[in-house]
């Protein structure tokens, strides 16, 4: 169940390449169990000059209500979390949405990232490492450059494989990261290996996954990200539109996970 | 100079914030605003609901809407644009499926309410009377449609179409109907009075503002209907003056003021220039229990200022005292 707690800053490490992870030690409350995925909207004191609060994946969340975030200054809100400093307070609310399914042990996920959407493919590995399902958990990481590429140890140590791509060639493959994907499943089709996709970035590169887990016939599932104002179901602002009964459902109270077939995008 | 009127600090459980809106008895002036409360289900995991004075629904209309495309919101310097586009279950789900858990909770319920056509609202009017003693306190009509297209902007801009449209829903329900204007108009007062002579029992000040946002990158609207609501402490002072506007040259209707609350000081302002009751909406995005805090930091105010009552201060700002005429020789 969702709650709001005031919890502040730990710590704001630089990952370089414009990212920040931002620890945070809540002030009683906390996340609890979060779902690879679920996300928290944080605001700071920011007075009234920036109303809403801004939407967050859980990068992990332990028990004693310390969490974390990975992010990249953007616009406003993200410009002054990304100066925020230790002692800053913020307000969460959280957890939020629905997070991915865990490995059923047969399917291999192919986690699918690019840019901040890393936490939820990397809280996704994390868990799936503890449960003892590494073995079938693999990573596909896209960025414009090495710098692009951020907590690769972490990736390495739960033993989870890899393959990076970049677009200027300085690390992994040249290229889009979904070049990569594709040969992976034409591996998987030949093998008859059976596969799913967990993807989460920008959303042209969500809009090309989508397109080759459909031309593939694998089941695919995207981490959305819509444009918030509450990220618990009330506003109605983060419509996404959908194929089915109704033209729309909400990224934050229906996903921000949805099935790529689910998805009416062009 | 005008001196601040000359009172002692008093004990803030001795505050009464009892206040009427009409013949409406509420418990304190603070209730959540219509569209930014949803049902209320949502907000039962992060607050106690039945501290609540009151809350104003989604806009209820006679059958289920959709909404708008995407985007549908973009925040502004200390405001939002929405055009959600009046998306509702419809009155019927509404009946069933929202109202016993809004009626459980004891606090005041307005349906806020709009149709497509004129013959929609008077039918959404005569649906939701079937609410009456199920928990229903008022009907709150939404003449102020900016999201939706079909001629809908002439109920709320045009006196006499205003007039007609509250008659013709008067007529079909006795619940109370508080109009609800739009601050898309030249002259408020003149909607304002237009309403209430047709017997609406009082009026909700203010919708959102028509505003607009452009993303020079791309060269595209913000959001998608290229023109949105605006909403949040932006508006404040525009809806403060319509209120004072409207209570001053209306001294007899009862006014539920709102945009841009965010604090009790700001809810304190819209009740000096003429509320008796306000809503507080925007703010309910941060932060799910706004209107609590809102009555916290209104009966911490008051006590401050030595006011013992909401009642002896609805309407009570007086102007600023004329200068001493100039001397030229
Ligand atoms: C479910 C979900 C999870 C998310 N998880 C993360 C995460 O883990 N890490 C993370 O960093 N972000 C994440 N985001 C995105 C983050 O919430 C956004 O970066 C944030 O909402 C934008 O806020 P802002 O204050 O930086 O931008 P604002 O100032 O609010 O700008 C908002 C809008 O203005 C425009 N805009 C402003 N500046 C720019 C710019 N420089 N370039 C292009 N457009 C611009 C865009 O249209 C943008 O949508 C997530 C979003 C969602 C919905
Ligand atoms: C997302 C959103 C949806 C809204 N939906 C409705 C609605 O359905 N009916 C209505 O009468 N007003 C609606 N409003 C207007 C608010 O009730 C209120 O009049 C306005 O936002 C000003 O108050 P605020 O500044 O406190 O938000 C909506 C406002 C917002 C921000
Ligand atoms: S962000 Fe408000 S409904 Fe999703």
């Amino acid at each position: 169940m969702p709650s709001q707690f005031s919890a502040r800053v730990d710590t704001n490490r630089d990952l370089g390449g414009g990212y920040v992870v931002l620890e945070f030690a809540a002030e009683g409350g906390g996340l609890g169990d979060v779902v690879a995925g679920q996300f928290a909207m944080l605001r700071g004191d920011w007075g009234r000059e920036l109303l809403n609060p801004r939407a967050f994946s859980v990068l992990w969340s332990a028990p004693d209500g310390r969490f974390a975030v990975l992010l990249k200054a953007y616009g406003r809100g993200t410009t002054r979390l990304v100066a925020s400093q230790p002692g800053a307070r913020v307000t969460v609310t959280g957890p939020l949405g629905h997070g991915f399914a865990p490995p059923d042990g047969v399917r291999t996920q192919l986690l699918v990232a690019g840019g901040v959407g890393l936490p939820p493919l990397h809280l996704q590995a994390r868990q799936s490492a503890a449960r003892g399902h590494a073995g079938v958990t693999e990573l596909y990481y896209g960025g414009r450059n090495r710098d692009d590429l951020v907590m690769l140890d972490d990736f390495a140590a739960w033993g989870v494989r890899a393959v990076l791509a970049t677009e200027d060639g300085s690390a992994g493959i040249r290229g889009f990261v979904t070049a990569a994907l594709e040969e992976r499943l034409v591996e998987a089709q030949r093998s008859g290996e059976q596969v799913e996709i967990l993807s989460c970035g920008p959303t042209p590169m969500l809009a090309a996954v989508r397109k080759i887990g459909l031309r593939f016939e694998v089941p695919t599932w995207l981490c959305l990200e819509e444009e918030m104002a509450c990220g618990f179901g009330v506003c109605l602002g983060c419509a996404v539109p959908v194929h089915g009964p109704r033209p729309y459902l909400y990224c934050c109270s229906d996903g921000p996970v949805f099935e790529a077939k689910q998805v009416r995008w062009p | 100079m005008t001196a601040a009127p000359r009172t002692a600090a008093i004990d803030p459980a001795s505050v009464d914030l009892r206040t009427r809106m009409g013949a409406l008895e509420l418990g304190d002036p603070i209730l959540a605003a219509s569209g930014c409360f949803a049902y209320g289900q949502q907000f039962a995991d992060f607050m106690d609901l039945r501290r609540l004075a009151g809350l104003s629904t989604k806009g209820i209309s006679p059958k289920p809407r959709f909404g708008n495309p995407l985007p549908r919101i973009c925040e502004t310097a200390s405001g939002m644009l929405n055009s959600i586009g009046l998306e509702n279950v419809g009155a019927e789900a509404f009946l069933a499926e929202k109202l016993p858990f809004l009626r459980e909770l004891g606090v005041s319920v307005w349906v806020n309410f709009f149709g497509e056509d004129f013959a929609a609202y008077v039918e959404c009017a005569r649906l939701l009377e079937a609410g009456r003693g199920q928990g229903i306190a008022v009907l709150e009509m939404n003449i102020s449609c900016p999201n939706i297209k079909k001629g809908g902007i002439e109920f709320g801009t045009v006196p006499e179409v205003a007039h007609r449209l509250t008659r013709a829903c008067v007529d079909v329900t006795d619940l109370p109907i508080v109009v609800k204007l739009t601050p898309n108009v030249a002259d408020i007062v003149g909607m304002a009075d237009a309403v209430a002579q047709a017997g609406a029992a009082g009026v909700s000040l203010i919708n959102t503002i028509t505003g607009m946002a452009i993303d020079v990158r791309t060269r595209r609207p913000r959001i998608a209907t290229m023109y949105g609501g605006l909403s949040g402490p932006a508006i404040k002072p525009v809806a403060l003056r319509m209120v004072h506007q409207v209570a001053t040259a209306l001294p007899g209707l009862a006014i539920c003021g709102m945009g841009g609350i965010v604090s009790g000081e700001d809810a304190l302002e819209f009740i000096m220039a003429g509320a008796s009751c306000v809503q507080v909406g925007t703010a309910n995005f941060a932060r799910p229990d706004a209107a609590l805090v809102v009555v916290d930091e209104l009966r911490a105010r008051m006590a401050e200022l030595g006011i013992a009552s909401v009642s002896e201060i609805v309407g009570c700002i007086r102007p600023i005292a004329p200068e001493a005429p100039q001397v030229t020789e």
